[in-house]
C-alpha cells in the first residue's frame, strides 16, 4: 500500500481509458500522453494497461507502507528518503520509505508506475478517472491506495536507454489527417490552419486544448454541424475560427465542425505541450498516419521485451541517423 | 451513403445531411449489426444523429481493410419493433424550473401553457453523448422554443429538464449547463454501477409526466438514496 502525504496538483488514478460506453455518452479518459504511461509500466514489468498514478506539472509525495518497486516518467527531479534518484528507472521501495516527485522541467503531464498496477474498483470496466461524472477521485493528502500483486525481485534496476526517453518540447510540428468535416471551410481557411502556429492558451485541460491564432475561415456551411462523434485529436474549429484540439476527456459527441484529426503517434507530442507552446500542423493522409503507428508499436513491443530481459538493445548511427536495434538473447 | 476516414482510428459513415427518423433508424440498425457481430479490429461504434463512427483498432486493419469489412452489415434494416417509451416524472417550475417563467414571456403563454406543452409529446432519443447519459430528444413544440442563457450557470442539479433553442432534454448528472431549466425529475440517468449504464436508449420515446414536490421526494428517495 501507498499513501499519499503530499499532492499539489491534479493528479488521478488513469488507465489506457475506459471502451465501450462512448455510445451512452461516457468519455473516454484515461491518461493524457499513452507514451510515457505505457513506458512506466513497462520499466516496472506492468502490462501496457495497468493503472498508475497521472500528474499535472508537479508530482506528488507518497509514503510506501509496504515494499514496492516503482519507476516515475517525466522530465523530472525524484527523491527517495531524500536521496536524489532518476526517472525512466525502476527503483525498489521498502516500508517506511519517502517518495519526492519535484515539478517537470519540461511536459505537462508525468506518471508513477508501480508493480502489479494500483488496484481499483473498476467502473464500466476501467480504472481511469473521468472527474465530471464522478467515475473515480481527484487523490488527495492521505489517500491510500492498494498495489497489485506482482513478484518484485528482479523489477528494479531497469533503465530506459537514453535515446528511447521521450523529450517534449514547446514547439511541435503535430501530423493531421484532414476532415471529416472539411466541407466547412474554405480553401483560404485550410490554408491559414496548415500554414499559421498556434499557441496553447492556459484554458486547456484534460478535456482539450485551446489554441489562439490566425482564425479559420469557414465555408457558407459556417461552423456548426449536425452534431456527431468527436475522436482523440479532433480538431474542432468554432465559429471563432479558433482551433480546440478534443483530447482525453473529451466529450463523446459535439456541434463543431471538424478541420482535421491529430494522428495518434502526435497525440502524446499535444498533450505535453504547455500554455504558451506553439504548434503548427502538417497533414498526412491515414495510409501514412497507420504506418506511423505500426512503426511505434513495433518499437514499443520491443522496449518492452528489452525491458523484460528478452532482448539486448543498442543505439548505433548510420548515415547521419541514430536507430535502436534490438537483438535476441541467446537461450 | 458516404464514407471518410475521420482520422487514423476512425471511419465516419453518413447516412443523411438532416435530423429525419427514418435516417437515424438506419443508422442504429447498421450500428448494432456491427456491434452485434463484434469483430476483433473494433473498438467501438457510436451511432449519432445522421452518422455513425466505426473506432477500429489499425494495428490490426487498415482504412481500406475496415472499408470492406463494413460491408455486410450496410444492408441491416431496422427492426419493425414497438418502441419503449419511457415516462419521467417531472416537477415543472418553482425552485424545480426556475426559468419557466421565462420561458412563457418569452413565447406569449401562461407557465401552465408551457407544461401542457412541454408534457404532450413523445419525444424520440436521436442519440445519447455530450455527457454520460444525455438524451438528444426530437420534437419539441417550437412554441415553447427559446434561446439558452446568455451566461451558463456553474452547477446546473442531475436531473434538470430544459430547453435550448428549439432543443429540449435532461441534465443526467450536475454539471455546468445554460439551457433555460423548466423543471426536474427525480429519477437516475445515468448509473455507473448498472450496464447499461444509462436510462435512456437510442430509439426510445420520452414522455414527460408532470408530477408534484411530494411524489418528486418520494421516487428521488427511492433512485438516489439519501444522496441529494
Amino acid at each position: 500500500m501507498i499513501e499519499l502525504i503530499n499532492v499539489q496538483s491534479l493528479t488521478t488514478i488513469q488507465d489506457l481509458g475506459r471502451y465501450g460506453y462512448q455510445k451512452f455518452g461516457i468519455p473516454v479518459s484515461g491518461v493524457m500522453d499513452e507514451v510515457s504511461a505505457r513506458l512506466a509500466n513497462y520499466l516496472v514489468g506492468n502490462h501496457d494497461n495497468a493503472p498508475l498514478i497521472e500528474f499535472v506539472l508537479k508530482g506528488p509525495t507518497i509514503r510506501f507502507h509496504s515494499s514496492a518497486v516503482f519507476a516515475v516518467a517525466g522530465n523530472v527531479d525524484v527523491r527517495l528518503n531524500g536521496i536524489p534518484i532518476e526517472p525512466w528507472q525502476s527503483h525498489w521501495a521498502k516500508r517506511g520509505d519517502v517518495l519526492e516527485i519535484g515539478a517537470l522541467k519540461s511536459g505537462v503531464y508525468g506518471y508513477i508506475a508501480f508493480a502489479g498496477g494500483i488496484l481499483c474498483d473498476k467502473i464500466l470496466g476501467s480504472c481511469s478517472t473521468y472527474l465530471r461524472a464522478k467515475l473515480g477521485r481527484a487523490l488527495k493528502q492521505g489517500n491510500k491506495l492498494k498495489l497489485g500483486y506482482a513478484i518484485l525481485t528482479g523489477k528494479e534496476g531497469k533503465v530506459l536507454p537514453e535515446a528511447l526517453i521521450p523529450r517534449y518540447s514547446n514547439e511541435s510540428e503535430i501530423k493531421v489527417i484532414l476532415g471529416p468535416q472539411l466541407e466547412h471551410f474554405t480553401e483560404k481557411g485550410i490554408e491559414t490552419f496548415l500554414s499559421s502556429t498556434y499557441e496553447v492558451t492556459p484554458n486547456s485541460d484534460r478535456m482539450g486544448y485551446r489554441l489562439e491564432g490566425p482564425e479559420i475561415e469557414h465555408s457558407e456551411k459556417g461552423a456548426d454541424i449536425i452534431t456527431d462523434a468527436i475522436p482523440l485529436g479532433a480538431i474542432q474549429v468554432p465559429a471563432n475560427g479558433k482551433p480546440i484540439i478534443m483530447l482525453a476527456d473529451r466529450q463523446t459527441t459535439g456541434g463543431y465542425a471538424k478541420i482535421g484529426v491529430v494522428a495518434r503517434v502526435d497525440v502524446p507530442k499535444v498533450a505535453q505541450t504547455r500554455a504558451g507552446g506553439k504548434l503548427r500542423f502538417k497533414a498526412i493522409n491515414v495510409k501514412e498516419a497507420q504506418e506511423l503507428l505500426r512503426k511505434r508499436e513495433f518499437l514499443f513491443r520491443n522496449i518492452k521485451r528489452l525491458l523484460d530481459g528478452e532482448v539486448r538493445g543498442y543505439k548505433i548511427k548510420a548515415l547521419g541517423e541514430e536507430f535502436m536495434i534490438f537483438v535476441e538473447k541467446e537461450k | 451513403m458516404q464514407f471518410k476516414p475521420a482520422g487514423d482510428s476512425a471511419l465516419l459513415i453518413i447516412f443523411g445531411d438532416r435530423i429525419d427518423e427514418g435516417i437515424n433508424k438506419k443508422v442504429h440498425a447498421v450500428a448494432n449489426a456491427i456491434e452485434k457481430a463484434s469483430p476483433d479490429w473494433l473498438i467501438e461504434v457510436v451511432p449519432t444523429y445522421t452518422s455513425i463512427y466505426v473506432y477500429y483498432n489499425p494495428l490490426k486493419l487498415s482504412y481500406q481493410e475496415v472499408l470492406d469489412a463494413i460491408k455486410p452489415f450496410l444492408s441491416a434494416e431496422p427492426k419493425e419493433e414497438k418502441p419503449r417509451i419511457v415516462e419521467i416524472p417531472t416537477v415543472y417550475g418553482g425552485e424545480f424550473g426556475p426559468d419557466i417563467e421565462f420561458v412563457a414571456q418569452h413565447n406569449g403563454l401562461t407557465t401552465d401553457d408551457v407544461i401542457e406543452i412541454h408534457s404532450k409529446p413523445l419525444y424520440r432519443v436521436y442519440m445519447l453523448g455530450f455527457t454520460p447519459g444525455f438524451a438528444y430528444l426530437g420534437g419539441m413544440d417550437e412554441r415553447i422554443a427559446t434561446p439558452r442563457l446568455e451566461k451558463p450557470r456553474l452547477k446546473v442539479p442531475a436531473g434538470s429538464v430544459g430547453i435550448a433553442g428549439k432543443q429540449t432534454g435532461i441534465y443526467p448528472i450536475e454539471s455546468p449547463g445554460g439551457w433555460r431549466l423548466i423543471g426536474r425529475t427525480p429519477l437516475r440517468l445515468f448509473t455507473p454501477e448498472k450496464d447499461p449504464p444509462t436510462l435512456l436508449q437510442p430509439g426510445d420515446y420520452v414522455k414527460f409526466i408532470p408530477i408534484s414536490e411530494e411524489e418528486f421526494w418520494e421516487i428521488h428517495k427511492r433512485e438516489w438514496g439519501e444522496q441529494k
